[in-house]
């Protein structure tokens, strides 16, 4: 292999080609969404041209449902961080330490949720609470979206037990100490960056959700199902100005990540 | 479980298994198994009811005013009329308020031959959707994986990545304006003086299904391509070099080292590539706006919220899963992974 990053002659070549027009394909889309958010026509367009404007930043902060709908997603978002962070701690706890042939079917019914489509989830949520008289809603879309996201932070949080040096725990209790004040003190510490990292992704999946929130939500809405209630009435550029916010806070919290990331690499370079 | 009590004691273990169970039960079997349930009978609804209970009602009120009329002794006969008429209408009434259910496999069998068709088609885009995101994905994730420098791979997923934590609406509209009637490629076209709007000869691309392909890989390219990166980092960079050495050309270099090595993330890839389109409402929804046919996942939406049968929608959603575990078994058998390499 030559020392191009890109691999040598002709099909370095191409291949530069091809992820330069797939990094477009990645990108193209979000920039005439993000442009239509400053056009003064009154349909999302870039073609019809009528002049920079930003007046449908004005409309979006008037828009009582779409800022209702915003705090509606940030409340269940919470409810689902709080309740699949448990959840998913406590499955991986018990799959790390369980041996028993039905380790590995525990295992395949707790990650089924990420495995089978997300309506369905919505779905059997909704059949199952409907029995019991507790109908569509917030509280059934955080339920709804938990079965899957713990899933994901039940994965996180069996990458991190697998590489915890258990020698630790049991000097603790050895040296006298009680079982919940070494789960504070060692297990939780070491776990900590897992959490944050949990929170995070399922804080995001939970805004980001509409499959299975759309059949658990009910009467009630978040920002997704209203954005997508209105592609079937009343489509205007208030959606693109939603879209240009979502970029503005992706490229920052982007940006601080790298800082964050350089920063760490420097310590460690300082500390040798 | 006993290494568990002997780590964190009674308490927390008792704590820690409760609440799996409580995610284990409530949230993803006991759901699943009423949904099952529910697909399983269906009410055989009698439009007569109604009436035959009105009717019930004005003959009670005939035969009470009778028994009025009827001075002196009452005439047992007409008060027996009166009792078995009562006890008629109350089974009526309890068949209207809870009526009996018909268990067996009709919601199955009795999808018409509209829906059915629509379930097919909707699978064999999906598995198109998959094999042509496969295709996208595999250079890109070898390109970053093994031929970029860190600090580019670096900067490459972080391009990966930022589309990603824009709503999948937002994402899926932007290819709606660009694909519209009067979308970026149309007005391309037609200030190349290839189609007119005045005219209508626009390109209806959103009468095709291929727009919706072209939303969906936008939209899930990243579950295809982060499990063939994580594969694929791991290959050792002597056995690509060691294949060039001996001669292989780039496609057998691919076929004989790379693929082999990348067997559990190409499967993961496709499982998830196919489950979230199959699964897909959000993109056929955006995408089609009602101008071309239904996904299946669209028929389901409708039975739920719009015709109100839940048996039928249940029925419906469960094909789907069987569908899902379907392929997932295949290939598992095909990529001969265990589940353990899934969701990783």
């Amino acid at each position: 292999m030559s020392t191009q990053s890109n691999g040598p002659g002709l099909s370095g070549l191409i291949l530069k080609i091809y992820m330069a027009v797939f990094f477009v394909y990645l990108f193209a889309p979000l920039l005439v969404m993000s442009l239509a958010a400053f056009n003064s026509y009154e349909y999302p367009s870039v073609t019809q041209w009528r002049g920079w404007t930003l007046h449908w930043f004005g409309e979006l902060a008037q828009d009582d449902r779409i800022l209702q709908g915003i705090v509606n997603s940030v409340l269940v978002a919470l409810g689902v961080v709080g309740l699949s962070l448990p959840l998913g701690l406590s499955g991986a706890l018990i799959l790390t330490r369980l041996q028993s042939r039905y380790t590995n079917v525990l295992y395949a019914v707790l990650v089924s949720p990420l495995l089978i489509p997300g309506i369905i989830l919505g779905i059997s949520t909704l059949i199952f609470w409907g029995r019991v008289d507790v109908p569509g809603g917030l509280f059934l879309t955080v339920l709804a979206q938990s079965s899957f996201i713990a899933s994901y932070s039940m994965l996180l949080f069996m990458a991190r037990l697998q590489r915890q040096d258990r020698v630790l725990e049991e000097a603790a209790l050895d040296l006298g100490a009680s079982s919940f004040f070494m789960f504070r003190r060692i297990t939780v510490p070491f776990l900590a960056p897992t959490l944050i990292t949990g929170a995070v992704i399922g804080f995001l999946q939970s805004i980001e959700n509409y499959n299975t929130t759309i059949f658990a939500v009910g009467g009630d809405w978040t920002l997704v199902t209203e954005i997508g209630s209105r592609f079937r009435f009343g489509l205007s550029p208030v959606i693109n100005v939603i879209g240009v916010l979502f970029v503005i806070l992706t490229v920052i919290a982007a940006t601080l990540y790298t800082i964050q990331k350089e920063r760490e690499k420097q310590r460690r370079a300082a500390l040798g | 479980m006993n290494s568990l009590i002997r780590s964190y004691g009674k308490g927390l273990t008792g704590i820690f298994v409760t609440l799996t169970a409580f995610w284990l039960l409530l949230l993803i079997i006991l759901p699943q198994a009423f949904m099952l349930d529910q697909s399983l009978w269906s009410i055989d609804k009698d439009d007569q009811l109604g009436m035959k209970i009105d009717r019930a009602y004005s003959d009670l009120g005939l035969l009470e005013y009778d028994a009025q009329q009827a001075t002196g002794d009452t005439n047992p006969a007409v008060q027996e009329k009166i009792d078995t008429l009562k006890e008629e209408i109350a089974t009526l009434e309890a068949q209207e308020t809870d009526p009996p259910r018909e268990y067996g496999l009709q919601n199955y069998t009795r999808m018409s031959s509209l829906h059915f068709s629509i379930f097919v088609k909707s699978i064999f885009y999906a598995l198109a959707v998959t094999v042509l995101a496969f295709a996208v994905c595999y250079p890109v994730a070898f390109t970053i994986a093994k031929l970029a420098t860190p600090q580019r791979a670096a900067l490459l997923m972080l391009g990966l990545i930022i589309p990603y934590a824009i709503n999948e609406l937002l994402r899926v509209y932007a290819w709606l304006m660009i694909l519209d009637y009067q979308g970026v490629i149309n007005s391309l076209l037609a200030w190349m003086g290839v189609v007119s709007f005045a005219d209508k000869t626009w390109i209806p691309f959103l009468e095709y299904p291929g727009s919706v392909f072209v939303a969906l890989i936008y939209a899930y390219v990243l579950f295809m391509i982060f499990p063939i990166y994580n594969t694929v980092e791991t290959l050792d960079k002597n056995q690509l070099e060691a294949a060039q050495d001996l001669g292989g050309s780039v496609f057998l270099t691919h076929w004989r080292v790379v693929l082999p090595h990348a067997k559990p993330g190409i499967a993961v890839g496709c499982i998830m590539t196919f489950m979230l389109s199959v699964g897909s409402y959000s993109v056929p929804q955006i995408m089609t706006r009602g101008k071309s046919g239904d996904w299946f996942s669209q028929l389901i939406y409708r039975q739920f919220f719009e015709t109100q049968n839940w048996n039928v929608g249940a029925a419906y959603a469960f094909s789907l899963v069987l569908v899902c575990l379907a392929f997932i078994l295949i290939m598992m058998k095909v990529f001969k992974v265990g589940i353990r390499d899934i969701s990783k």
